[in-house]
């Protein structure tokens, strides 16, 4: 009986704990931004314009959205490393209807609105057919995430690469710009549909019962297990969910550049949105939608504060994979001290 | 005997002589000695990376950062001994590498064990620092300015044959260093505390820290290996090549990866060997060379090797799924008979 008691008052202790842990989280990250922002505004006077502002509000969806497809499955206790080649994919099969099936002839505004749609309908199926894969070898047959995610992502990949035989798509219709560059009261589209996105993300985890098992999933699988809780499944729908998030952010990446290519952010995405979740204080069974979109803003200022800096100088976005390298280890370092010291405390 | 036949290295070696034989059969040009020496010499500098990579997959983690060291220190060495007028052979070139490649092992083993942070996330920042680092630093172009004693370096062949098509090749030197570093990884893995300390943290790590194992120290010595090697890669792969590039092997680590993987390394597990790492490689090489032989474009590359992966991954997953339901069931029945 006494046993009983310490565990649920340590369980208590621990909840509040985690609990300050997060709500501290989202302080920290709400000053930092303030700060770096700050910091830029003074240093920088092309930075706190409404151009400048409207242009990181353009930018920043697309990696927001990647970033919650990725902190989805972090929370689980998995990885999505595919999540940038779902988007590229997703996103060419959409590309590949409009440029080679639709007949140029089509022009009336309400022809091309269903064929958009369409269009849409198709690249959320493949981010689903992605997601479902990803969630079979994760969930179903045990391969570990991180290497399911790596080999998916090379067949995603691969398949982009034979279905455009690697070259870039372009010449959409004129409509379906309007995603990623049109605005509504000044605010961007594709930044709303971010925002959307994270309070729905935020609502299922929160709020649901699968979104509970999912964290308990993340906390402890064994537990999780024993408890009754379908492991497979809930590892499935995460990966679908995330599958479809990916879909999502390739199209905004198609409408706002107006083309797609089979390496589009292949070089840093995968590497920003482990950044962005990390820093958002992504942990299995923990971790915040608020910190996710705060961490995607902060990394958002700096990017576009570096680069108004280092403008002119050679070779300024070498510069900056080397900092987002750098950042990264830091930001795991600083996280485990966070972590340690509230274990220890 | 049937331990042998049953091995994954026997599984591999008979789907490599069947796809052989099979790209043979449509196309008889394959079948020469020198695809054969082709091979080998595209598979070499992959071998010398990839037992890096056996490593830290035996001890349960993935790293990718080992492509972008093997790109900083063959392009750092480069451009530095270029400064300093050396005019000498490939020696050189090696101790500065390795010298190097020693360093960054080192730095990001005291990230991952002073911090005890997961091996892939630092990897993955690590990959990105010193590709950035090269472009940034150090230069962003291609460097053809080769020094004196290393310009005949490519060609110097231990055995030489005439082919009717590609006219006179043969097996490259550099087959030597790879017997050496084979030998001694095999040795290493099997006969060395450090090697059996590798197994045994990916067999099951608490197991291990309590058995006695040296974590800190088998994590420093490993990504340190991991280091030297891709040093010796990133060297050899360049004087090949004859030019130093500044992202050398980009995207290439998940290849490397594919091999082991295919190989028969598995992360759960602590299993992997030095051999089937090689099959690996090769097997992939010869899948990618097969490829354009059997006239298919050269784009499906990636697809076909991603598809191997996955059947190669799902493989051992599903047979130890089964071999925990049976354990369980086993477990059920003692129960109840109690």
């Amino acid at each position: 009986m006494t046993k009983r008691s310490t565990f649920t008052e340590n369980k208590r202790l621990h909840r509040l704990l985690s609990k300050f842990h997060i709500e501290s989280r989202i302080l920290l990250l709400l000053g930092a931004f303030i700060v770096i922002t700050a910091f830029f505004s003074i240093t920088e006077e092309r930075f706190f314009t409404a151009r400048s502002i409207s242009s990181m509000a353009f930018q920043c969806p697309e990696i927001g959205i990647m970033a919650l497809g990725m902190a989805i499955t972090m929370i689980i206790g998995g990885i999505n490393l595919s999540v940038n080649d779902t988007a590229n994919l997703s996103a060419l099969m959409a590309g590949l209807f409009l440029v080679k099936l639709v007949p140029p002839t089509a022009t009336s505004d309400y022809m091309s609105l269903f064929i958009i749609g369409i269009a849409i309908l198709i690249a959320l199926v493949t981010g689903l057919l992605c997601g479902v894969l990803n969630g079979f070898l994760v969930g179903y047959i045990g391969v570990s995430p991180i290497l399911a995610t790596l080999s998916t992502l090379i067949l995603f990949r691969g398949i982009s690469v034979v279905v455009t035989g690697g070259k870039t798509l372009t010449g959409f219709p004129e409509q379906l710009s309007v995603i990623g560059h049109q605005t509504v009261v000044g605010i961007p589209i594709s930044f709303i549909i971010l925002v959307a996105l994270g309070v729905l993300i935020y609502v299922i985890l929160k709020y649901t019962t699968f979104g509970f098992k999912a964290r308990m999933l993340g906390t402890n699988p064994t537990a999780a297990k024993f408890s009754g809780i379908n492991s497979k499944s809930i590892t499935m729908k995460i990966y679908i969910l995330s599958g479809i998030l990916g879909a999502i952010a390739g199209i905004i990446v198609m409408s706002r550049i107006n083309s797609v290519a089979y390496e589009y952010g292949t070089r840093t995405y995968i590497l920003l949105t482990l950044l962005i979740s990390v820093l958002g204080g992504i942990s299995p069974g923990f971790g915040n939608v608020i910190g996710i979109l705060l961490a995607t803003f902060i990394l958002q200022v700096m990017s576009t504060g570096f680069h108004m800096l280092l403008l002119g100088v050679r070779g300024s976005s070498f510069f900056k994979d080397f900092s987002w390298g750098t950042l990264l280890i830091v930001f795991l370092i600083i996280d485990y001290f966070l972590h340690h010291r509230g274990r220890t405390e | 005997m049937k331990k042998i036949v049953n091995s994954r290295e026997f599984v591999l070696f008979l789907i490599l002589v069947l796809v052989s034989g099979a790209i043979s059969i449509k196309n008889p040009s394959f079948f020469s000695i020198s695809t054969l020496f082709d091979i080998i010499r595209s598979s070499l500098v992959y071998c010398i990376m990839a037992f890096g990579v056996l490593m830290v997959l035996i001890s349960g983690n993935v790293d990718i950062s080992f492509v972008a060291i093997a790109a900083m220190t063959s392009y750092s060495t480069h451009m530095l001994l270029l400064k300093l007028g050396y005019t000498g052979d490939i020696t050189l070139y090696f101790v500065i590498a390795i010298f190097i490649g020693l360093l960054a092992g080192l730095l990001m083993g005291f990230i991952i064990t002073q911090f005890n942070l997961p091996i892939f996330y630092v990897s993955l920042g690590y990959m990105t620092l010193w590709y950035g680092f090269n472009l940034f630093f150090i230069g962003a172009t291609m460097n053809f300015n080769m020094p004196k004693g290393m310009v005949g370096y490519y060609a110097r062949f231990l055995v030489k044959v005439k082919d009717p098509v590609v006219g006179e090749t043969g097996l490259h030197i550099s087959v030597i260093y790879l017997l050496v570093i084979t030998v001694f990884m095999w040795w290493m893995l099997k006969y060395t505390t450090f090697g059996r300390g590798l197994y045994a943290i990916g067999g099951n790590r608490e197991v291990a820290i309590r058995t006695g194992y040296n974590v800190k120290r088998i994590t420093y010595t490993m990504l340190a290996l991991v280091g030297i090697l891709a040093a010796i890669a990133g060297v050899t792969q360049s004087a090949y090549s004859r030019f130093f590039n500044p992202v050398l092997f980009i995207g290439k680590e998940l290849n490397v990866i594919a091999a082991v993987i295919i190989g028969g390394a598995s992360i759960t597990g602590g299993r992997g060997t030095v051999l089937g790492s090689i099959l690996g490689v090769i097997l992939i090489q010869v899948l990618n060379r097969g490829l354009i032989f059997l006239g298919i474009p050269a784009e499906w590359q990636k697809l076909v090797v991603g598809l191997v992966l996955i059947i190669f991954i799902s493989i051992p997953a599903i047979a130890e799924q089964r071999a925990k339901r049976s354990r369980y069931t086993a477990m059920l029945k003692e129960d109840r008979a109690d």
